[in-house]
This record gives C-alpha cells, structure tokens and sequence, in this order.
C-alpha cells in the first residue's frame, strides 16, 4: 500500500497527491478525477514556488532568519482547504478536519 | 478583549496585526520585539496581502475550470516558514460583505512559532463570527 494514501485515514481528507519537482503527478488518490488530481499537482508544485519566493523575499528585505526554506501552506476555502508540504498537496474540509495532526502527517510522509 | 489579545493568547504567539487589502499595517501587537520588529510586521503584511490575491485568484480558475466548488472566496491564507508560520483572515469582511456592507473591517493575522503553533486554535480565534453592525 501507498504511504501517502494512509492520509485518507485521517478525517477531513479528501483527496492527496504526490508529484515530482517539475509538478508531474506521481500519485493521487481520493475523491477526486485524475485529470483534476494532475491539474491538482501542477497548481501546488506553482504554488509552493510562489511561497518559496515569497518567503525568500522577506527573509532577504527583513533580515529575519526562520522563515527560510518554508515548510508548507495552507489556502483555506469556504468548505475546502488545500495544505501543501514539500511534494505532497491534499484536499481537506475546512471544518471539522484536524489540521495539526494532518500537518505533521505530511511532514513526516514527505520524509520517506 | 480585542481578537488581537485573543490571538496574542495562542501558544507560540509572537505578534497579531491587523491589515488593509493593500497590505498597510493598521494595528499590532509584539511580543518578542527583539525576533519581530514593526518593519517586518509590514513587509509580512504586505506579503500575505499579496498572497491573499492569488489565491483567491487560483481559487476562482480552479472552480471554473473543474466544476468544484468550495473554495471560494479564500478565507484564510497561512504560510509555514521554517520556524515561523504566519496565519492571516478575511473572513469577518466576508461577513459584512453578505450583510451588504461597503465598509469592510481589516484582515486579521497571527504570528506563531512552528514548535509550539496550534493552527485549528488560530482559525479557531479568526473565524469568530463577530456581529455585524
């Protein structure tokens, strides 16, 4: 069994994805279609750049250290939320999903 | 107590501010101004102003282009920096915007440390609903 489709145990995912560093979709599992699972990848792989540069920037124009390499980030919707770790994105429902424990799954699924 | 003391409260809190859309700092709070200073609280907010826009941007492509709904519009944006993690809200200007209101209050943001950062209490905190006047 996948790694990272042991996430799907946890309540409020939806649906996650791993993709490589060019935003190719590895794998994807959850209710979602694969077209929309590689659009998915693509759409996190850009964003993770952008919070990439964004986090960079500040940590060069402040000169306050810890903001760099960031960790992931989270766009929170009206009922769906994505969260985004290294190379891995899911799709959560914005109420009732345990966030922090959701976080520090991915955190420690991106790591094998 | 002001949601600013509120989300000053939560552990790992280094500064809660609030901001304009176009990322102006309107008012703070600091706990660690020795880690955390108001020129970074500016560029911060500047930043996740910014942030805001193209989610709520990818938020709308994505709807039109996969039919799902959900998204949008982008409640809350938060970004997980190395140690820090900065959580900011425009929900409450959700809320009066439904009310039909043009007067919009600010955005809403905590600074938190990663080891201790307790993200559902920060939205928890943020997506108060607050009466509109």
């Amino acid at each position: 069994m996948s790694m990272i489709r042991r996430l799907l145990a946890l309540d409020g995912v939806n649906v996650i994805c791993h993709f490589r560093d060019d935003g190719y979709l590895i794998e994807g599992y959850g209710l979602m279609s694969h077209n929309d699972m590689g659009r998915l990848a693509q759409f996190a792989r850009d964003y993770r750049r952008i919070a990439q540069g964004n986090a960079d920037q500040l940590a060069m124009f402040s000169g306050m250290r810890g903001w760099t390499p960031p960790h992931g980030w989270i766009i929170r919707g009206v009922t769906q939320s994505l969260c985004g770790v290294a190379n891995l994105v899911c799709v959560v429902d914005s109420t009732g999903a345990p966030l922090n424990e959701i976080l520090l799954e991915l955190r420690e699924v991106s790591h094998w | 107590m002001t949601t600013l003391d509120d989300l000053m409260k939560l552990p790992g809190a280094m500064a809660a501010f609030e901001f304009r859309g176009s990322g102006e700092v309107l008012e703070q709070r600091i706990a660690y101004p020795d880690r955390i200073n108001e020129s970074t609280l500016d560029l911060l907010a500047h930043m996740c102003a910014a942030n805001l826009s193209i989610a709520t941007m990818q938020a709308r492509g994505w709807e039109k282009v996969t039919g799902m709904e959900g998204f949008y519009p982008i409640q809350e944006f938060t970004l997980i920096g190395f140690d820090w993690s900065v959580v900011v809200s425009g929900l409450q200007r959700e809320h009066y915007k439904q009310a039909g209101k043009f007067s919009l209050p600010p955005f809403m943001g905590v600074v938190l440390a990663n080891e201790s950062a307790d993200y559902e209490a920060a939205f928890g905190i943020l997506e108060r609903k607050e009466p509109v006047p």
